[in-house]
């Protein structure tokens, strides 16, 4: 499957240059990753140790319960008075401007927006990649970056996942994580959201990563960084809503969906 | 030259069954399908989009869903060891309400359908355990990741859990309700799911 995605950089390449259209490729290569992954999955069932192991009778739901799956949240007042601020900010004031743009600007354009900055962000993909000794997803971020800067027009369309190349999301966070770090505390800032202590070390050093701190004058910076909350929100509007609308108790269940997805992020 | 020819004919059968029916697809994945495609035709069936249809076309979503879904093992699994210390009466009312809440979860979910595809990447069976692996892609071309986990019963294969890009649906529930019971009891915690169904 990662051999395909470097095959069809090539071909893509050679494609455009012929003038092809890139739709063919990507129904090929996945067709091609269908095949690779039936061989996939097959040695995969062989090899598994035991799916029963992680979720079974009783007594180990106990066990799971037991053995630290959840977040240290020694701030909790803290951080239900700051959660109750961004869920106020979120109704009151980020929703309100992200429905208005979004009436404005047509999603093809928002969806632009979101690769440019995720394209954007690759140095920090990749220096946390290498960080985390995943070399080949280091190789085949650098590919994609290469490839939507050029092809995808410095970064508007996302040729990249086009064309297999997988996207390899590695922060700070992470990388302490791999380096044995523990989550030490949640924290659920004010502006930023739900946060650990680790990962907000993380964050606060891969910001030396983002191109757009160098953006310059010191309005321009904080500028796109608005530009790009307001654009991710107008394309999610709704999934904070459904969260809330799910829970019992809003507060734990956004604090546990952030630490469980963090959890799997790290152990990619 | 025979030879040759009957290779080349072996390895583009091969090749037709990889590419176009999955070979690994088992009985899980099919399970997953099933309900998935039920649901996909109720929610593009334009004569149930009419707004006085609302009401059908919730009451078929969620008899689809409840034929895959096993409610009691998600409530078992939701409470932990807080549900060996439950009697008969309590844990059916549980079952009941947390079922509800479920239900109109995925149902609130599958109703906001606005042309996503499904595409099945994968499965993993061990004995009576089983995991689907599923790749929802959005119009705006967003990958979600989730994970059906299925249980053999009486022959056949109920979810019991639904893991979306990492975060599980029971452990989330399981954290709140220990949390509410670490702050209340279990008779709060009830109290709490009546007021949500009631809502």
């Amino acid at each position: 499957m990662k051999r395909t995605g470097f095959v069809f950089v090539i071909a893509i390449l050679c494609s455009v240059s012929l003038g092809c259209t890139c739709s063919r490729q990507s129904t090929t290569s996945y067709a091609a990753e269908e095949g690779f992954g039936a061989q996939r999955v097959q040695l995969a069932s062989i090899q598994t140790a035991s799916l029963q192991d992680a979720s079974a009778e009783e007594e180990e739901v106990e066990l799971v319960e037991s053995s630290g799956e959840t977040v240290p949240d020694p701030l909790e007042p803290v951080n239900r008075a700051f959660f109750e601020f961004n869920d106020k900010l979120y109704f009151w004031v980020l929703k309100p401007v992200a429905t208005g743009y979004k009436t404005v600007v047509p999603e093809e354009v928002r969806v632009c927006v979101r690769n440019f900055f995720r394209n954007l962000s690759f140095p920090v993909r990749l220096v946390n990649n290498v960080l985390q000794g995943k070399f080949f997803g280091a190789f085949e971020e650098t590919c994609g970056f290469l490839v939507n800067s050029t092809v995808g027009l410095g970064g508007l369309a996302d040729i990249a996942t086009a064309i297999d190349l997988k996207r390899h999301e590695e922060d700070l966070g992470q990388t302490l994580a791999v380096y044995g770090s523990g989550p030490a505390f949640y924290i659920n800032w004010p502006f930023f959201g739900p946060s650990t202590l680790r990962d907000t070390i993380g964050t606060a050093g891969d910001i030396f990563l983002d191109p757009l701190t160098y953006l310059g004058d010191y309005w321009y910076a904080p500028g796109a960084r608005g530009l790009n909350v307001v654009n991710e929100t107008s394309l999610k509007i709704g999934d904070y809503e459904s969260l809330k609308k799910a829970a019992l108790d809003p507060y734990v269940a956004l604090r546990d969906a952030y630490y469980q997805n963090r959890l799997s992020k790290i152990k990619e | 030259m025979r030879r040759k020819g009957w290779t080349g004919i072996v390895l583009l059968a091969l090749w037709a069954v990889c590419g176009f029916d999955p070979a690994w697809a088992g009985v899980p994945t099919e399970k997953i399908k099933e309900t998935t495609d039920k649901i996909l035709v109720i929610v593009s069936d334009p004569a149930l989009k009419d707004p006085s249809q609302a009401a059908q076309r919730r009451e078929r979503i969620r008899k689809t869903v409840d034929e895959m879904c096993d409610w009691e093992e998600m409530s078992r699994r939701a409470l932990g060891r807080h549900w060996a210390k439950r009697n008969e009466q309590e844990r059916k009312e549980f079952v009941r309400l947390f079922g509800q809440l479920l239900e109109r979860t995925y149902v609130d979910k599958v109703e906001g359908y606005s042309g996503e595809k499904v595409n099945y990447t994968g499965e993993r069976v061990d004995g009576d355990y089983a995991e689907v692996d599923v790749k929802i892609v959005t119009k705006e071309k967003t990958e979600i990741p989730v994970v059906y986990k299925l249980r053999n019963k009486d022959q056949r294969w109920w979810v019991y859990d639904i893991v979306v890009e990492g975060v599980s649906l029971v452990n989330n529930y399981r954290t709140q309700f220990s949390d509410i019971m670490a702050k209340s009891s279990f008779e709060g915690l009830m109290q709490k799911l009546r007021e949500k169904s009631a809502e």
